[in-house]
C-alpha cells in the first residue's frame, strides 16, 4: 500500500461516489459534521491528517479498516497505544521481527484458547 | 484456531477459506419449570464470561490445566444455551456451514453417545449444523424437544455424565467446529452479484435479550423440557472437511469457585420464570422448514435434576412452580426481505 491518506481517502470517496449517492465532499462532510472544505484540504494534503476520532467516522463511513486508514495517517489508535506502552521494548522488536513475515505466520502468534489432553 | 474474544470463542480456519469462520458464546437465561410442561424458548440474559484456563493455572484444579480450553461460572441450578453465530461471506450471501458437536461431561448432547472426534449420522447424527441452527439450549431428548442444561455439581447423580456414564469424571462442555470444504462450499454457493442478494440465510445476533477446592467441578444437568427442532443435516457427510477441526474444553466453575479462581464476581443471579413471565416478558418459539431429528432414546431415559431430587428428597431446583407464558414471539428461520417478526401472544 503506497498511497498517502489523502490519496487513499480520496480514491476511496470517488470510487463510491462513482457507484452511489452521498459520497460527494459536500455530502460526507455533513455525515462528519465538518466543512467540506476540510475535508478537500485533507485529500489534497494540504493539512495534516485528523484525529483518531475523525479517522474513526471516516473508515465507519468508507467501510474501511480504521487501523488501516490509521497506519496511513502515522497514528497508532489509542488502544494499542496503550498495550504498546506497557511493554514498548518487547513490542517494538517484535513488530521489527515480523516485518517481512507472511501472513500466516503473522496469524500463528495470534493467542489461540489451547487444546490439552482430554 | 479458536480465539477468545469478548467472551466469545471464535473458531477460524483461514487454511480452509477466509470465510470459514463461527462464533459460540454460552448464554444467560432463566430456568424454565422443570414440571414436565414444554416450554417456549427463555431469553438470553447475556453471555457468560469466559477465561483463558491457562491465565488462572496455578489456581485451577490440574484436570483443568491439562484440559486446557476456558473457563466460566455458573450458580448452582442456573440455565445455559449455546449461541452459534455464522460467519457471513458477503460475495456469496449466506454463512459459512459448520457442523458443531456439543457434548457435556463428555456425552454428546444430540446423540447420548461417548464424545467421539468424527461426525457420525448411523444411528444417529451427533451433530448441529449451522447457520441452521442459531441455538442450542438442552439435550435431545424427543423430535422437537430438549431438555434444559441447568448446572449441577459432579457427583451428585444429577448431570447428564453421570446418568448415562456412571461416572463423574470430566464436567463441563465440550464443543468441536468442523467446516464444510472449502470446494463444496464454493460450488454449493456460488458468488453472486449483489443486486441478487436474497434473504435466505438469516444472520441472527443472538436471541433478543433482555486445586485448593474441595469440589471444583460443575456438570450440565437435564432440567425443563423446551419445544427446540434440532435439525437434519441435508448436506453430504462427505462435505464437512474432517482433516480440520477445532476443539475446546469449556471447564464450568460455581459462583464461589470463580471468585477464588479470577478474583472477580460472577454475573448476577438471572430472574426466575415467573418473575420473567408475570413482567409481560417474552419467550421465544423458532421454525424452520428443514425436518428434524428424533430424539436420543439415552437421553430420554434420564431423569430430570426435578425428579431426582423427588427421589431423594431434596429440593435442587428451588422456585421451580410451573408458568403459562403470555407472550411469545415467533421466529422463522427464512424471514423474507421485509418480513419482521411476529408476535403470538
Amino acid at each position: 500500500m503506497n498511497a498517502t491518506f489523502g490519496q487513499f481517502i480520496r480514491t476511496k470517496r470517488t470510487t463510491l461516489q462513482q457507484a452511489g449517492q452521498g459520497y460527494s465532499v459536500r455530502g460526507l462532510a455533513s455525515r462528519l459534521g465538518i466543512q467540506p472544505s476540510y475535508i478537500s484540504k485533507v485529500e489534497r494534503e494540504e493539512v495534516a491528517p485528523p484525529s483518531e476520532a475523525t479517522i474513526h467516522k471516516i473508515a465507519q463511513e468508507l467501510g474501511e479498516n480504521p487501523d488501516v486508514l490509521l497506519a496511513l495517517a502515522g497514528k497508532v489508535s489509542e488502544d494499542l497505544r496503550q498495550v504498546i506502552l506497557k511493554r514498548p521494548v518487547l513490542f517494538a522488536e517484535l513488530i521489527r521481527q515480523l516485518k517481512d513475515a507472511p501472513d500466516h505466520a503473522v496469524l500463528r502468534i495470534v493467542r489461540e484458547v489451547r487444546d490439552g489432553n482430554w | 484456531m479458536i480465539e477468545l474474544k469478548q467472551d466469545k470463542l471464535n473458531f477460524s480456519f483461514p487454511e480452509v477459506h477466509p470465510s470459514a469462520k463461527v462464533k459460540i458464546t454460552f448464554q444467560r437465561t432463566l430456568r424454565i419449570p422443570d414440571d414436565g410442561d414444554d416450554y417456549p424458548l427463555p431469553p438470553g440474559l447475556g453471555s457468560f464470561p469466559l477465561v483463558h484456563t491457562d491465565d488462572y493455572a496455578k489456581r485451577v484444579p490440574a484436570s483443568w490445566a491439562e484440559h486446557g480450553g476456558v473457563v466460566l461460572p455458573m450458580y448452582q441450578s442456573e440455565a445455559m444455551w449455546i449461541h452459534f453465530e455464522g460467519h457471513y461471506d458477503a460475495d456469496r450471501g449466506v454463512n459459512y456451514p459448520f457442523a458443531i458437536k456439543v457434548a457435556t461431561g463428555k456425552i454428546n448432547a444430540v446423540s447420548g453417545l461417548s464424545w467421539e472426534q468424527g461426525l457420525n449420522r448411523t444411528p444417529r447424527q451427533d451433530y448441529v449444523v449451522v447457520p441452521r441452527q442459531p441455538w442450542l439450549d438442552g439435550y435431545c431428548v424427543e423430535k422437537g424437544v430438549i431438555r434444559q442444561f441447568v448446572a449441577m455439581p459432579l457427583g451428585g447423580g444429577y448431570t447428564a455424565e453421570e446418568q448415562v456414564s456412571g461416572k463423574a469424571e470430566h464436567g463441563g462442555l465440550q464443543i468441536m467446529a468442523i467446516p464444510m470444504k472449502r470446494e463444496v462450499f464454493e460450488k454449493r454457493f456460488p458468488v453472486v452479484p449483489r443486486a441478487r442478494y436474497s434473504f435466505d440465510t438469516v444472520r441472527y445476533s443472538s436471541r433478543p435479550c433482555a486445586k485448593v477446592f474441595e469440589t471444583p467441578s460443575m456438570g450440565l444437568a437435564p432440567g425443563g423440557r423446551m419445544k427446540q427442532e434440532i435439525y437434519e443435516d441435508t448436506y453430504d457427510l462427505n462435505d464437512w472437511d474432517l482433516d480440520h477441526n477445532s476443539r475446546c474444553f469449556v471447564h464450568i466453575a460455581n459462583s464461589m469457585v470463580w471468585r477464588q479462581i479470577t478474583g472477580r464476581n460472577p454475573p448476577t443471579v438471572p430472574p426466575t420464570a415467573e418473575e420473567y413471565n408475570r413482567r409481560g416478558l417474552p419467550w421465544y418459539d423458532y421454525y424452520s422448514d428443514v425436518k428434524a431429528i428424533d430424539g436420543s432414546l439415552t437421553l430420554a431415559c434420564m431423569q430430570s435434576v426435578a425428579e431426582i431430587g423427588k427421589e431423594k428428597g431434596a429440593t435442587p431446583l428451588p422456585e421451580n412452580q410451573g408458568v403459562l407464558p403470555g407472550l411469545v414471539i415467533d421466529i422463522h428461520e427464512k424471514l423474507t426481505k421485509d418480513q419482521v417478526i411476529e408476535f403470538l401472544g
